[in-house]
């Protein structure tokens, strides 16, 4: 084995490894922050192997849309979420995967001393969900389908081993029919060194129409989202009302020595 | 390509930006206070008074991933920049494509470093940072493409070489000018800093410590570098020059570039994100459009290389 | 080309697994968004990988990747949007907060 190959294999291996951890650690890990991170990973080691794929343009581009998009909708999964840094759920039980994934987020495990110390998670970012996030300790799973009740917190369904197993059988299903199938029928063509012409030239010939299309959904998309999104006309409209929070006091947070709160910062000078 | 050329290039282009860095860290603060800018930014070199009391409980992974992510991204991105039609570290196809790309691993950088430090002025610099990007990303590229299409091309080296007769700024201030604003933006440097405010302790650089504190003063010094250093490339016509030698010429106008926009920033007030959206949406993304349209008609008048 | 086209296909397989997974075993709706981006891009790597290996010479299959990722972007928009107004609703965006028509 030549050099090159040789470090087209180890490339290869690193790139892989990067895009499969960080997707199953999205997928198990308790931190919606850190599930984010992961799937970034993820997106960038497949990037990375459109790069080794010589689609060098495709790569480049699938990191730029992610990296913006994955930031942004990270912001709302820690909007959304009553504990996107996972301090409560990391005491809870957790299979092996899930507790590598979800190393250090505990708060019990540390020995820093006092029981009450602020170590609720990413408290600052959540905001309403105040300084409860240290006693998550004897919370139960909701795996376990025990306690239904609106306290259920958990990040996984009651299905969550069927999925497990479904996953499993469908990973080695398709690995196993790749690996028994014959060779396939491949190409000792080399692809043309400037992508960004091929794939211009095509977009803006042959592919018009698609282009166009693609050019129209995302506005469409763009008009949808803000339509669902902004707030409603209608004052009898409940769910959609506008929240005013201009005007009304911001609520009050409690400061610990040395912090600045970070509000006030339009009327510094 | 063989192994000990990369690793030269390698080391040459990280040389550069390092001692680039360096110079840019010890002539910002300059800059700025002779222009009577209190709200420093990136380039306030203090520690933040108070407790030491930096990160107490850091995310184990993300809080000492934040700054070298932020790093690489800077590193990566140097590779592209030219000296001179031959200094360059490697003259990729999609050059300025791939520079935007890696760039935004900064913004990467500071929402791991942010959030990760697990307090609360840290974890408002992710919202801010998320913020500034979204406003920046649209005029920023618009910007790029108007010097894009005169040259027709995506390297960098293409682009400076389209520009030996006559520099892109005379025949595009507008887009020049944007590019003035949003790469501002992209460096956050004053009026935008709002992920660096004095009022959440400085962001990154109050809730870290030791390596890490140095690598964010490395990577936001080198991100102001970089974003001068295109921006000279893109309309300033990097390397082109009469009399002086070529990289002479790149470092002169890099710097000069730089200069101009910290002294440009220092007319205004800082801006909250919300106003930096309200700007990017309201007043950048359609005069980068206006400047696009404008640059293809003049390609088509005939004018450019 | 050192490694071969099985190696890509059963990255990409593997990815479609996880992907399976956390669309059936999370409970948010945004982890179950994302769920549906790791699907995704598991078919984009392996569109890319025939590309490479069957017909480099054609670049419609990157045009198509292109698309995906396109696609990809637009559903994560709407998806998002969808979220926000149900968590005005009621404040919950967990998918089996929303079990009224089971029956």
């Amino acid at each position: 084995m030549s050099l090159g190959e040789m470090a087209e294999w180890f490339a290869f291996l690193v790139l892989a490894l990067i895009s499969l951890a960080g997707a199953l650690g999205m997928a198990t890990t308790m931190s919606m922050f850190r599930s984010g991170i992961f799937l970034m990973a993820s997106f960038i080691g497949v990037a990375g192997l459109f790069i080794l794929l010589s689609a060098d343009l495709l790569g480049l581009l699938q990191i730029m849309m992610y990296i913006g998009g994955m930031l942004v909708m990270i912001l709302f999964m820690v909007l959304f979420s009553m504990d996107p840094g996972g301090a409560m759920m990391a005491d809870m039980k957790m299979s092996l995967v899930e507790r590598f994934f979800s190393l250090g987020l505990s708060s019990g495990k540390k020995d820093d001393g006092g029981g009450d110390m602020e170590h609720g998670g990413h408290d600052g970012g959540g905001m309403e969900h105040g300084g409860d996030g240290g006693d998550g300790g004897g919370m139960e799973h909701g795996g376990d389908g025990g306690d239904g009740g609106g306290m259920d917190m958990s990040m996984t369904t009651p299905v969550k081993g069927w999925a497990a197993l479904l996953g499993l059988a469908n990973g080695a299903l398709l690995t196993g029919l790749l690996l028994l199938r014959p060779a396939w029928p491949e190409s000792t063509e080399q692809p043309n060194p400037d992508s960004a012409e091929q794939i211009g030239n095509l977009l803006m010939g042959k592919y018009m129409m698609a282009f166009e299309g693609a050019g129209l959904l995302i506005l469409i998309g763009i008009f949808g989202a803000v339509l669902i999104g902004r707030t409603s006309r209608y004052p009898d409209d409940r769910s959609r009302t506008a929240y005013v929070t201009v005007d009304a006091p911001p609520p009050e947070v409690e400061e610990s020595a040395g912090d600045v709160v970070a509000r006030d910062s339009k009327e510094g000078d | 390509m063989t192994g000990g050329e990369i690793l030269l290039r390698s080391v040459g282009v990280l040389v550069a930006l390092v001692l680039g860095a360096t110079l840019t860290w010890r002539l910002e603060p300059r800059v700025l206070e002779s222009a009577g800018v209190t709200e420093l930014g990136p380039a306030a070199g203090t520690h933040p008074q108070g407790p030491i009391g930096l990160a107490p409980n850091p995310d184990v992974w993300l809080y000492p991933a934040g700054p070298i992510v932020a790093v690489l991204g800077v590193l990566f991105g140097a590779v592209v920049i030219p000296l001179g039609p031959d200094l360059v570290g490697q003259d990729l196809g999609i050059g300025v494509f791939y520079f935007i790309v890696v760039i935004d691993f900064v913004v990467l950088g500071l929402s791991l470093g942010g959030w990760g430090a697990n307090v609360r002025n840290a974890a408002e610099v992710y919202y801010r940072a998320v913020a500034q990007l979204v406003s920046y990303v649209v005029p920023l590229g618009l910007a790029y493409i108007g010097a894009i299409m005169m040259a027709g091309s995506l390297s960098t080296i293409a682009i400076a070489q389209a520009q030996e007769g006559l520099w892109f700024v005379v025949l595009q201030p507008l887009g020049f000018a944007l590019y003035l604003v949003t790469g501002a933006m992209q460096a956050y440097r004053p009026p935008f800093v709002e992920p660096f405010s004095r009022h959440i302790e400085h962001g990154v650089y109050g809730s870290s410590a030791g390596w890490q504190a140095l690598l964010w003063r490395l990577s936001m010094s080198g991100v102001l570098l970089l974003v001068a250093a295109m921006g000279s490339v893109l309309y300033l016509g990097g390397w082109n020059g009469p009399l002086l030698p070529d990289p002479l010429w790149m470092i002169l106008k890099t710097l000069a570039l730089m200069v101009l926009m910290l002294w440009l920033g220092a007319r205004f007030r800082p801006l909250s994100t919300a106003e930096m959206l309200a700007l990017s949406w309201k007043v950048l993304t359609p005069v980068g459009l206006a400047n696009v349209l404008l640059v293809g008609g003049l390609i088509l008048l005939g004018a450019g290389p | 080309m050192a490694v071969p086209l099985t190696a890509y296909l059963v990255v990409a397989a593997l990815l479609f697994a996880i992907g399976v997974y956390a669309v059936i075993a999370q409970r948010s709706a945004v982890m179950i968004l994302m769920g549906i981006e790791v699907l995704l891009n598991a078919i984009g790597l392996n569109l890319i990988a025939f590309w490479r290996f069957v017909n480099p010479g054609d670049y419609s299959a990157q045009i198509f990747a292109i698309i995906i990722i396109t696609v990809g972007a637009v559903e994560m928009g709407i998806g998002l949007a969808i979220m926000l107004l149900l968590y005005r609703n009621r404040s919950s965006v967990q998918v089996d907060d929303y079990a009224e028509l089971r029956g």
